[in-house]
């Protein structure tokens, strides 16, 4: 069953249950058979399969899914991640799945769809229901704060790379 | 380009969505510079580490015996076993099966009495009209309140068909209203007590109504600062609303001893069909065709107009 592996991933970080995932893949996979007709040849058919999911999901959890907005506070700490420390490195899978972790959910969201199942930016936004522009910006932010809690962990544990300079914003590095 | 424009793009230069142009000033960019060049591998092994890591976690895995029962059933639904997605995979799970068995009890309850109340209807119809005339009728072509001035058509010229358009597309359709909707028999005690056994009201009619409508859901919630009660159904595949807010008719036009359903104006291509009570104004949007929403909303008037009624005598 091709996508399902995806699908399912996806459906899990939503609902956090997986019993719920369960019922959530089914569902999704069941109204996608219904209404393959309005499947678009040539278009990417893992992407029309996680929008199906959403919208599955916002059905079953209407209230939930209502207050799905961004936070202010959220969007506030993300702006505060003008200064970037380099990428560390070295890092264990654990690590980087708890720097996921802990990262906002709107970011998270678009983080995983965007870096772990590679749907595109118009993709994603169509799934969201959000303009592209905004998926663009909660993508760069929620990297940024992904790579900031990891070296923020790198650098408290004493490794990561360290030869690199940092990144402010009055100051570029230099100009080939 | 600079290294800190670099650094803000590379993201989206790993993830192959820049413009050829700008694709083209980072590879200058990085043929010059070691340091992003490293910055660059870091960032592409991170994600590579990401993705193999979230997707090789033990906890992201499908268990096999769920992962065969779905291709089963999968396989079942599209040979034409519909009655194969009735099998939730929670129907292994013993905690949670007495809930769903709760629910799908329920359900066959309420098409029961649906199917009961069809064949009533249909039999009382059979004996008190015409042969042949059905209790969802097409609309006649002069419904358009444009083309028969005789009818109420005040609720039709004011902004309320609109804001119950906008209620509709948020609530029922994008989930994406700012107010968390509540219950509408809660609504029913605070604001407004037409609200209360108002879904048994629009439940009840339904046997006049096709089979295929079914209950979604009831709730009280507000649109643009108007509160609406919100009856969520499904017929012919479309998502309907039924709502219903306050409204006192400003041309003095009363009711009549039953409802005068019609066909208002279209607002971003869903259709409205609505009646008016003393104080309310009710409306049925949907995406169905014009004639059919028309013939639901005419299906499901009668119960609810004499529920408000009777209930604006009361108070």
């Amino acid at each position: 069953m091709p996508h399902v592996s995806s699908l399912f991933r996806v459906a899990l970080w939503l609902t956090r249950d997986r019993a719920e995932a369960e019922d959530l893949l089914q569902e999704t996979l069941m109204e996608a058979l219904s209404s393959f007709h309005r499947f678009a040849q040539g278009t990417n058919c893992r992407a029309w399969l996680v929008s199906i999911l959403y919208h599955m999901q916002s059905k079953r959890r209407r209230t939930a899914a209502r207050l799905h907005l961004v936070s202010d506070a959220e969007e506030r700490i993300a702006e505060t991640t003008a200064f970037e420390p380099p990428t560390p490195q070295n890092l264990t899978d654990e690590e980087v799945l708890g720097a996921l972790e802990r990262l906002p959910r709107t970011f998270q969201e678009v983080v995983i769809l965007a870096d772990i199942e590679e749907m595109s930016y118009k993709e994603i936004a169509s799934t969201l229901e959000v303009p592209v522009g905004t998926v663009m910006s909660r993508i760069s932010r929620g990297r940024k704060l992904l790579r900031a809690e990891l070296a923020s962990y790198a650098n408290a544990h004493g490794f990561g790379r360290t030869t690199q300079h940092q990144i402010s914003e009055k100051e570029p590095l230099r100009e080939p | 380009m600079q290294c800190r424009e670099f650094r803000e793009i590379a993201d989206s230069y790993l993830s192959n969505e820049l413009m050829v142009e700008t694709n083209h000033g980072v590879i200058t960019h990085l043929e010059q510079c070691a340091e992003c060049r490293q910055e660059l591998k870091a960032r592409r092994e991170l994600r590579g580490q990401l993705r193999e890591a979230f997707i090789k976690s033990p906890e992201n895995q499908l268990r096999p015996e769920f992962a065969a029962r779905l291709s089963t059933q999968l396989h079942d639904y599209s040979l034409g076993k519909r009655g194969a997605h009735l099998v939730s995979p929670r129907g292994w799970r013993s905690s949670v099966t007495r809930t769903q068995a709760t629910w799908l009890a329920l359900a066959a309850c309420l098409l029961l009495a649906m199917g009961m109340g069809l064949v009533v209807v249909r039999k009382r119809l059979v004996e008190s009209k015409a042969p042949g005339e059905i209790a969802v009728s097409k609309p006649k072509p002069n419904d358009s309140p444009e083309l028969n001035p005789g009818i109420p058509v005040s609720i039709v010229k004011t902004e309320l068909a609109k804001s119950a358009v906008g209620d509709h597309r948020d609530c029922a359709i994008k989930f994406r209203l700012a107010e968390k909707p509540i219950d509408l028999e809660v609504a029913g005690q605070k604001y407004d007590p037409v609200y209360l056994n108002l879904t048994k009201a629009v439940l009840s009619q339904q046997g006049a109504a096709p089979l295929d409508a079914q209950f979604v859901e009831a709730h009280s919630c507000i649109f643009e600062g108007r509160r609406f009660a919100h009856i969520v159904l499904k017929y012919h595949g479309q998502v309907v609303s039924f709502l219903v807010t306050d409204f006192e008719p400003t041309n003095g036009v009363q009711p009549e001893s039953g409802p005068q359903v019609i066909t208002c104006s279209q607002f971003d291509g869903y259709k409205v069909s609505c009646f008016q009570t003393a104080r309310h104004a009710v409306f049925i949007v949907s995406e169905l065709p014009e004639g059919d929403n028309l013939a639901l909303a005419r299906a499901l008037a009668p119960s609810v107009f004499a529920h408000i009624m009777s209930t604006e005598n009361e108070t």
